[in-house]
């Protein structure tokens, strides 16, 4: 009992001497936290070919390639400057036509010092349309991203621009926000300063314990002009070698040009000339009993959008670009998934994603994919997944994918987003 | 002006708080674990106080939810364990909820493991290892004395960001000392019977505990931080173990019993489902929590 209590004291007085300010975070680790991202797999496929006919971001909108790939393998810097100022670089691999390239996905600050609930974010960044957009696809449940955000959004939107946006002081989770981009990323084509706008709002709560959910609503606004193109979608039919972007962009003038004498139109996203605007919904539900994660756990999410077209197809002829199909029409969109956890190693999921494309592109014709995954994790920072995928993008296209894939974190620990 | 004492300038005002809605003064406290929420509520029970996980949720894997965003973005501080313990989700909170008071390295980010001395603390760190915390053990609370001084640091932080009340919580924390104090050496006197037993754990949530109580962890069931047991292990620690007098098979509230069930079975050694932090098998405060505790322990050793 006495010594205990001299153990009390004398603890008292080490611990209390020690004890320091509050000049310190909960985490360890460097300045600034590095972080990358390991994403290898291999899958085996038929060739892409579009999807319905839409204009598309055919780079970014095929899926995995065929054989094996690294795709979106990245590499993340971040850390605060200081007491107002956080900032992030990331940097991914892409691999287009057998190329390897890198690219800039996030270069922004954010500030974290403003009063009464705002923030600002600056630079590069993943839009905040949608639940997925914003989120680095290593963190998805499946290997690509659903065939709707393929096809509408070239798998994720991000541009250079601004974001403001304000969290309620209210019990339910209130965010609202307002962005403005450059527009120089697909889907946006804009030749003015601020050539996209996102307006976007997100919900949610919990369900007692077990149980809590997010929804979101967004806006986005796109411009696009005639030779302001920033993709590489050309049509979907043109196959060429290219050194570089910018005899890539001639080259396909002149292609674009030649092949006009045997296809009228095929509503390349660089061919259109007018606004598109993106209304689109999403919503996730999570459960996990007593809200404990670690061991069994259910996701369900779904997103829709409806994308309204409003300008013109047309044609590139000696520099000058001519007005040639008047198209005012929309598309539409959407997916659900299910994603079930049932022991710290094991995980599968289901996912259905379909469009609605204008009639001018596929007649029709909805285009739609259907995904089968089951995940293993030896433990919390790798993940070796295979996915099964009935692929029926194009009419005349019934493709069996099957794909493995890893995904590994190394370095700084992540905080992972709802 | 009159010059009024500390005394009844603090008279005054409790006087004020009774008078007042008590939200209007209180603070709001964003806890991450319950036995914070629990030692805030000994300090400042007026204070709005939330609780992010149960005792029945593993604080490693939590949820950066919509519904804990809102509750930190109107939170004038937070108390969390720190150490990494809430590496991931806490700083997705913090970047998400646009409050620039429960920012790392204001005063209304108050991480309680960095208070004290920790246990385990690691020179270099590689994921070989596990899911280890390089900061050392950040399960701190199952200490008695680390508590103690923790609640000094909570107190004086209060009193920091609210100093209209400094003088209420600095007696808040008197009194939860004195109790507490005569608490520890209570405990004290009855684990005596546990000095020196060994125990199997689940994960290394009782270091604190153990290392208080003289109580040897010889076997983790996972093998190695933060991955689930498997079969393999299990086979091992069965030869590890077998013969050993072992007291039992520690796993807590929110662990997956069936390794440590399937251990105890082959063995014959005792499970021992421990109480692991507040709101575990309704204890309501951090005082009814170590009793449990101890008496769940102390069952062990009278039935072997």
């Amino acid at each position: 009992m006495k010594k205990h209590a001299i153990s009390v004291a004398v603890a008292c007085a080490i611990f209390g001497a020690a004890a320091p300010v509050y000049a310190q975070t909960g985490q360890s680790g460097f300045n600034p936290n590095i972080s990358a991202v390991i994403n290898v797999g291999y899958t085996d496929r038929s060739d892409f070919e579009g999807i319905g006919n839409l204009p598309i971001d055919e780079e970014h909108a095929g899926g995995p390639d065929e054989g094996f790939w690294v795709d979106h393998t990245e590499l993340a810097l971040s850390a605060a400057f200081d007491d107002m100022f956080y900032g992030k670089v990331t940097t991914v691999l892409a691999e287009h036509d057998d190329e390897t390239e890198v690219e800039l996905e996030e270069a922004f600050v954010q500030t974290m010092g403003m009063p009464y609930g705002l923030s600002v974010r600056g630079g590069r960044f993943l839009s905040n349309i949608g639940y997925l957009n914003s989120k680095h696809m290593h963190t998805d449940s499946f290997v690509d991203r659903p065939l709707v955000y393929r096809a509408f959004v070239g798998s994720h939107y991000y541009d250079d621009g601004v974001r403001l946006n304000w969290v309620a002081p209210t019990d339910t989770y209130i965010e609202l926000g307002v962005e403005g981009f450059k527009g120089g990323q697909f889907p946006a084509a804009a030749d003015s300063s601020i050539g996209a706008t996102n307006l976007y709002a997100k919900f949610g709560g919990d369900i007692g314990d077990s149980q809590s959910w997010q929804a979101g609503l967004a806006w986005l606004s796109t411009e696009h002009v005639f030779g302001e193109c920033g993709t590489h979608d050309h049509g979907h039919d043109d196959e060429h070698d290219h050194e570089d972007h910018d005899e890539h962009e001639e080259d396909h003038h002149d292609e674009e040009h030649h092949d006009e004498d045997h296809h009228e139109f095929e509503f390349g996203a660089c061919d259109f000339d007018g606004d598109k605007d993106f209304y689109i919904a999403d919503f996730v539900w999570k459960w996990a009993p007593g809200g404990n994660y670690k061991y069994q756990s259910l996701t369900l999410q779904g997103e829709y959008f409806y994308v309204d077209e409003d300008g013109w197809y047309g044609h590139e002829h000696e520099g000058e670009y001519e007005q040639e199909l008047r198209h005012d029409d929309s598309n539409s969109g959407w997916y659900v998934s299910g994603v079930y956890r049932w022991s710290p190693n094991w995980s599968a999921g289901v996912r259905y994603s379909e469009i609605d494309p204008a009639d001018v592109y596929s007649e029709g014709y909805k285009p739609k994919a259907t995904d089968l995954m089951l995940d293993w994790n030896y433990s919390h920072f790798a993940t070796v997944r295979v996915q099964y995928t009935r692929d029926e993008s194009m009419e005349d296209l019934e493709d069996d994918i099957f794909s493995i894939q890893f995904v590994g974190t190394l370095g700084a620990h992540g905080a992972h987003l709802y | 002006m009159v010059r009024i004492s500390t005394k009844t300038k603090a008279g005054l005002l409790a006087g004020l708080i009774c008078v007042l809605s008590p939200q209007a003064m209180a603070l709001n406290i964003f806890a991450c674990e319950p036995e914070w929420a629990a030692l805030a509520g000994e300090l400042a029970p007026e204070a709005e106080i939330y609780s992010a996980t149960t005792a029945y949720q593993d604080p490693h894997m939590v949820q950066a939810r919509p519904s804990l965003i809102a509750k930190l973005r109107r939170a004038d501080m937070f108390v969390c364990s720190g150490a990494e313990l809430e590496i991931g989700w806490l700083p997705a909170l913090q970047m998400k909820a646009n409050n620039r008071d429960v920012r790392d390295n204001q005063p209304g980010a108050f991480y309680a493991a960095l208070q004290v001395e920790r246990l385990d603390v690691m020179q270099s760190v590689t994921r070989l290892m596990g899911d280890v915390h390089g900061m050392g053990n950040p399960h701190v609370h199952l200490d008695p004395r680390r508590m103690l001084v923790i609640a000094e640091a909570l107190a004086k932080r209060m009193s920091e960001i609210d100093p209209a009340l400094a003088e209420h919580y600095q007696q808040n924390l008197k009194a939860f000392a004195a109790r507490w104090r005569q608490s520890t050496s209570d405990w004290e006197a009855m684990t005596k019977p546990l000095q020196g037993k060994q125990v199997v754990a689940y994960h290394t949530s009782y270091r604190y505990l153990f290392d208080w109580l003289s109580i040897e962890q010889v076997a983790d069931l996972e093998p190695k931080p933060g991955l689930p047991p498997t079969s393999s292990h299990l086979a091992g620690l069965l030869n590890q173990i077998k013969g050993q007098p072992i007291l039992g098979v520690v796993y807590s509230n929110y662990q997956d019993p069936k390794a440590a069930e399937w251990l105890s079975e082959k063995t014959g050694f005792p499970v021992i489902p421990l109480a692991y932090t507040v709101g575990a098998d309704g204890t309501e405060d951090l005082f009814a929590l170590y009793q449990r505790i101890i008496e769940q322990l102390l069952h062990a050793v009278e039935s072997a």
